[in-house]
Order: structure tokens, then C-alpha cells, then sequence
């Protein structure tokens, strides 16, 4: 039964590993300085603390109206590896939201992060990486990552990685991918790819299609590509059971074959069967790009004499709710059609 | 005053037997006898005025704390009054404690869904940016393609053209060398008559005989009949060089007429007329030009207008 008297003793603390958050507007700035103070414990209990608030979009807001990034970029090269840990948490969170992201690519975090690519600790890297993944996914992000140069010792990491950390480098390699292929190509990316295409991890192979997709829409990445023979494995692909591998190699295989040495090694490994059974699939993610790959194999000969039995496929394809895959049957069957 | 009776019986009580006490005395000694206090307890003590003192000390304890105040309970005083709440009478604790429970309930639930949203959020971002990615993607391989086309079809354009060119540059030639070998012909076809005439005049084309004839037997012929021009001058120049050396002998007679220059001059002249004759039979078979060196010696001027005559000979 409760009593009317005030008792002498304070509050149960319910979780003595979080720093008490002061009142409304004070939290935040309270624990910017708690984060700068020599004590270890309150530098973590304050992060912990941090890592709840951050979910909140006007809280990252604050934050980094507050310069809490600059701090945390101080935390991130600490000896301690809570801290470490839950310093690279808080960023990843922070990287979740657009606010967040837009205030971490202008104060320079890539760079800071680059670092801590060799941490000894599993979920300081896996969330480094995840960090890099978000903020790749915007241009100005995936241009920092280019300037900080930090496309090679991805390459590198690939091959050494756990998996999980592996499919996040193969997010971020894709998005920075997008812009500019070089560096890459120098490290020896396609090599390594050509090995991640045969991992058992669904959704390894599928992110390493989409990598040898971005590199081979730009030029030297298709010569690359086709030097270094990826598309016997990629038409092994196609016959993959699941959709997003067949997606990714379909599209990989769009770009690549638009040279003519692609076009040539992909006839023959007889690269057209598999790709018709993708497109008369109704349901089939992949159809866009194996319509479209079609349409570059009847370009040539050969192709278009084969393509020309199969013309009824595409026939079906034109009722496809998708416009886009309209358009491209359209222009298949015309390039099927074409007389010399 | 009950206990001031009570006190008082005790006192009497109390000098009773203190008289009692005192009156009993011990008899006296018998003869030869002593009496000796003695003590027959168990234990002696000994006995002296000196009053047997024991130091007792005393400390007082710490001093304790001062116990908390007891609750102050007011005396009661007036009437006591009691009152029972009954169940649901003051408020109805489920009732009230709704808000509060919403209040905290709300915040975690609200942190949770924030969490939540932001995943939801985040995936939606991602797969729209993926759909936009294909159709991109799409678009951009559809671009490439029509490039490469664009381009191989260019390539080959420019392939064509350059093999136009190079058959019209083909034709032109083909069309000047026709030309230039027809002129050729035709500037040449004249040459082999005029080849040939020119060979004929100039003579390359003979007659064996008659070439024969000509470098042979007129030369032979000419040469014979050089000898023979020869002797005569040969024998014209001895019979000039005779008739000076008679003359001269003559001469030199008239000047000093020594006897014996007389018969000298007649034996030197048929010595100079056997000589004539066998010089010019030693012309036949001597080299024409040794004769010719002896008499040019003597005889220049008579040899220049033979000279003169023998090549228009040969000509």
C-alpha cells in the first residue's frame, strides 16, 4: 500500500550501464561533454546512452548541429574497444538517416574510418563497413570514398573478410563503382569477383554480379571484363536458382556484351537458351535485362537466325505490365527483324 | 499513609531484634580457662579496625548516539473519529494508472518504432533506389548498345568510303596506265621501222658479201693501190733525191772540181737507179709506214699532196 511519505533513498537505477540523460534540450550538449571526459566509464556510459537517442531523426539533427562528430571522430581511435564498438554503432546510426549522412560526409568521417578497416574487433569493422555502405549510397559520399582511396584496400579486404562484412564491401564497392572504375581495375578487382561468383552465399554471388555490372558499363571495364573471360561464368549463372543472382548476372551480362569480343565469347558459350528461359518467366525479376541482352546478341548472325525461331517469346513479353519491358520487347523484335 | 504504617511496623520489627541481638551475651571463664576469640568458619579472615576498603571504580559508558526522536504521538486528546475507505471508493487503480502506464509504455514503444520505421525507411529507400537502378541500368545498357551500333556502324561507313577510294584511286591508275601503255604503243610503234631505218642507215644492217667486199677488198684494193701511188712517189721522191744529190754533187764539181767526183757521180747514179728500183721492190714487202717515216724525213713536201690523195682514196 503506498504511503504518503517521501522516502529517503533515491530511485532504483535500472540500468547503471547508461548515463543519466539530463532534462529536454541539456541532454544532448550534456553528453558531448560527458563523451570529451577522461573518466572511461562516462565516456562509455555516455555512448550508450547516445546509441538509444540517435534512432531519433531531430536528435541526429542536434547532434550534429552540436559538432558531436567531431568528438566521436576523437573517440574512434580509442584504446578501448567499448568504446570503439559503440562509437562506430552511433555512426552507423547516424548514417541511417539522411541528416545524418549529409552531416558526416562534410565533416570528413570517411577518412577518419579508414583506419579502422584493420580492427581487431568483428563488429567495429562490420559496422566501419556498414557506415561506408550508407554513405556510399549517396554521390557525394561514394566520391568521398574515392578520394580517400580507399577502393584498393576494399579489393583487398574482400579476400580476407568474414561474409557478412564481405556483402557490405561488395554494397560499397558497387555504389563507388558507379563513377569511376580505374583504381579498381588496378587492384585486380575482377579477378577476385570472378572468384566471389561461385560462393555459396546466395547473396554474395548476387552483390558480386552487380559489382562486375557497374564495372563493366564503363569502357575499359568491359575490355577488362571480357579479358578476363567472367562471362563463361556469368552465363553459368543464369541457370542460378535464385532470382536476385539471375538479376544481377542478366545485368552484368547486358553491359558486357556490348563489345564485340563480349558478344563472341558469350555466343560461344551459348549464352541464348538459359536467357530465353528468363524471359518467357512471367514473373522473372530478370526479364528487363535478358530482354535487353537478347536484343545485343541479335545484333549479330548468328544470333538473330536463332532469335528469329524464338520470336513469339518476346511476343508474350509485350503484355508485360512493366512499360519498360514493353519498350525493350519492342525494340528486340526490331532488331530481330532487321535486313542487312 | 499505608506505607508510612507499614514502615513504621518495620522499624519496630527491626529495633526487636536488634535488642535480641545484643542482650545474649557469652558467660564468663571457668577457672584456668581462657576464652579466645576464635574464629570457626571455614575460611579466616582476619580481623582487624582497620575497615576492610575495596576500591570500586566507575565508568561512565560512551556516549550513544541519540536514538532517533520516537515519533511524535500527540496525547490524544478529543474524540476519536475512525473511517474505512472502502474498495473503489477513493480511485480506481486501473483506471489511473492507465495514463501513466500509456505515458511509459508510449516511450518505449515509440523508441522501438523509431527503430523499427528506420529500417522499414532505409529498405524502402533501398529498393526504390534499386528499381531505379534497373531501369537505369537498362536505359544505359539500351544506350551503350545503340553506340556500339552507332559506332560499328560508322566504322564501317568509313571502311566502305576508304575502300571506294581506294578503287576509284585503283581505276585512276589502272585508267592512266591504259592510257599511258596505248600512247606507249602507239609513240613506239613507229619505232621499230624507224629503229630499223636508222640501223639500215647507219649501216649496222649488210650485206655479208658486200660488207665483205667493202671491209675487205676495198681496203685491200685501197691499200694496193696506196702501195702502188707509194712506189710512184717513192720512185718520184728517189728520183728528186737523185737529181738533188746530182745536182748538189754537180754543184759542188763546178765549185771544186775534184777528178774523181765525176766517175762517183755516174756510178752513184745507176747505184741510185738499182737502189730505186730495189726500194720499190722492198716497198712490196716492208712496212708501208717505215718507207713512209725514211722519205717524210727527205721528202715532206712531195709526200703532203699524196698523203692528201690517199684518204680521199679510202674514204
Amino acid at each position: 500500500m503506498a504511503q504518503p511519505r517521501i522516502s529517503a533513498y533515491l530511485p532504483p537505477d535500472i540500468d547503471p550501464t547508461k548515463a543519466a540523460l539530463a532534462f529536454g534540450r541539456r541532454a544532448l550538449p550534456k553528453l558531448n561533454e560527458e563523451l570529451q571526459s577522461p573518466r572511461l566509464l562516462t565516456q562509455q556510459r555516455a555512448l550508450m546512452a547516445l546509441c538509444d537517442l540517435v534512432h531519433d531523426p531531430e536528435k541526429v539533427y542536434q547532434a550534429i548541429a552540436l559538432g558531436f562528430v567531431d568528438s566521436l571522430k576523437a573517440l574512434l581511435v580509442h584504446p578501448d574497444q567499448t568504446v570503439r564498438q559503440k562509437t562506430t554503432e552511433v555512426l552507423s546510426i547516424m548514417a541511417s538517416h539522411s541528416v545524418g549522412r549529409e552531416g558526416l560526409i562534410r565533416s570528413g568521417v570517411i577518412s577518419a574510418l579508414a583506419g579502422l578497416l584493420d580492427d581487431p574487433v568483428d563488429i567495429c569493422r562490420k559496422n566501419t563497413h556498414q557506415i561506408f555502405d550508407m554513405l556510399a549510397r549517396l554521390p557525394e559520399g561514394a566520391g568521398g570514398v574515392l578520394q580517400a582511396g580507399l577502393i584498393p584496400p576494399l579489393v583487398l579486404k574482400l579476400k580476407t573478410e568474414l561474409d557478412e562484412i564481405q556483402e557490405l564491401i561488395l554494397g560499397t564497392l558497387s555504389n563507388c563503382l558507379r563513377v569511376e572504375v580505374s583504381e579498381a581495375l588496378a587492384a585486380g578487382a575482377v579477378t577476385v569477383l570472378k572468384e566471389k561468383l561461385s560462393h555459396p552465399s546466395t547473396t554474395i554471388r548476387s552483390k558480386a554480379a552487380w559489382v562486375l555490372l557497374e564495372i563493366s558499363s564503363h569502357a575499359e571495364g568491359k575490355i577488362a571484363v571480357c579479358q578476363e573471360e567472367v562471362i563463361p561464368v556469368l552465363v553459368s549463372l543464369l541457370e542460378d536458382t535464385q532470382p536476385e543472382v539471375q538479376v544481377s548476372s542478366t545485368g552484368a551480362l547486358m553491359f558486357a556484351l556490348v563489345t564485340p569480343q563480349g558478344r563472341s565469347s558469350a555466343m560461344g558459350v551459348e549464352a541464348i537458351p538459359p536467357l530465353l528461359t528468363l524471359v518467357a518467366e512471367e514473373t522473372s525479376k530478370a526479364r528487363l535485362n535478358a530482354i535487353k541482352t537478347l536484343t545485343l546478341l541479335a545484333e549479330l548472325p548468328e544470333g538473330r537466325q536463332t532469335l528469329l525461331d524464338h520470336r513469339d517469346t518476346f511476343q508474350r513479353c509485350l503484355d508485360d505490365p512493366s512499360e519498360a519491358v514493353q519498350r525493350a520487347a519492342e525494340i528486340a523484335i526490331t532488331v530481330i527483324d532487321w535486313k542487312p | 499513609e499505608v506505607k508510612r504504617q507499614r514502615r513504621a511496623q518495620k522499624q519496630v520489627l527491626a529495633r526487636r531484634f536488634t535488642r535480641e541481638q545484643i542482650q545474649p551475651g557469652t558467660p564468663e571463664p571457668v577457672e584456668g580457662r581462657e576464652h579466645v576469640h576464635v574464629q570457626t568458619e571455614l575460611y579466616l579472615e582476619e580481623i582487624s579496625d582497620r575497615i576492610i576498603e575495596v576500591d570500586g571504580e566507575c565508568q561512565t559508558d560512551d556516549f550513544l548516539d541519540r536514538p532517533p526522536t520516537p515519533l511524535f504521538i500527540p496525547a490524544k486528546s478529543g474524540t476519536d473519529v475512525a473511517t474505512q475507505i472502502e474498495k473503489g471508493e477513493l480511485f480506481d487503480f486501473d483506471i489511473e494508472v492507465k495514463p501513466i502506464l500509456e505515458v511509459l509504455v508510449g516511450k518505449t514503444v515509440e523508441q522501438a518504432l523509431l527503430e523499427v520505421m528506420e529500417e522499414e525507411e532505409l529498405a524502402q529507400l533501398w529498393s526504390h533506389q534499386r528499381a531505379f537502378a534497373e531501369l537505369r541500368n537498362a536505359e544505359f545498357a539500351e544506350l551503350q548498345r545503340l553506340e556500339e551500333q552507332d559506332r560499328r556502324i560508322r566504322e564501317e561507313k568509313e571502311r566502305r568510303r576508304l575502300e571506294h577510294l581506294e578503287k576509284l584511286r585503283k581505276q585512276k591508275e589502272t585508267a592512266e596506265k591504259i592510257a599511258a601503255r596505248a600512247f606507249a604503243q602507239r609513240y613506239l610503234a613507229d619505232l621499230i621501222p624507224s629503229v630499223f631505218n636508222s640501223l639500215h642507215d647507219s649501216g649496222f644492217f649488210y650485206d655479208p658479201i658486200e660488207r665483205d667486199i667493202e671491209t675487205e677488198f676495198l681496203p685491200w684494193l685501197m691499200s694496193e693501190v696506196e702501195e702502188t701511188l707509194q712506189k710512184k712517189v717513192l720512185g718520184r721522191t728517189m728520183l728528186d733525191s737523185l737529181i738533188r744529190t746530182v745536182v748538189e754533187n754537180r754543184l759542188d764539181e763546178f765549185s771544186h772540181p775534184p777528178p774523181s767526183a765525176q766517175t762517183k757521180a755516174p756510178d752513184e747514179e745507176p747505184g741510185a737507179t738499182d737502189a730505186a728500183p730495189e726500194m720499190s721492190g722492198e716497198a712490196d714487202a716492208a712496212d708501208q709506214p717505215v718507207t713512209e717515216e725514211e722519205e717524210t724525213d727527205q721528202l715532206v713536201a712531195e709526200e703532203e699532196p699524196s698523203d692528201s690523195t690517199s684518204p680521199q682514196l679510202e674514204e
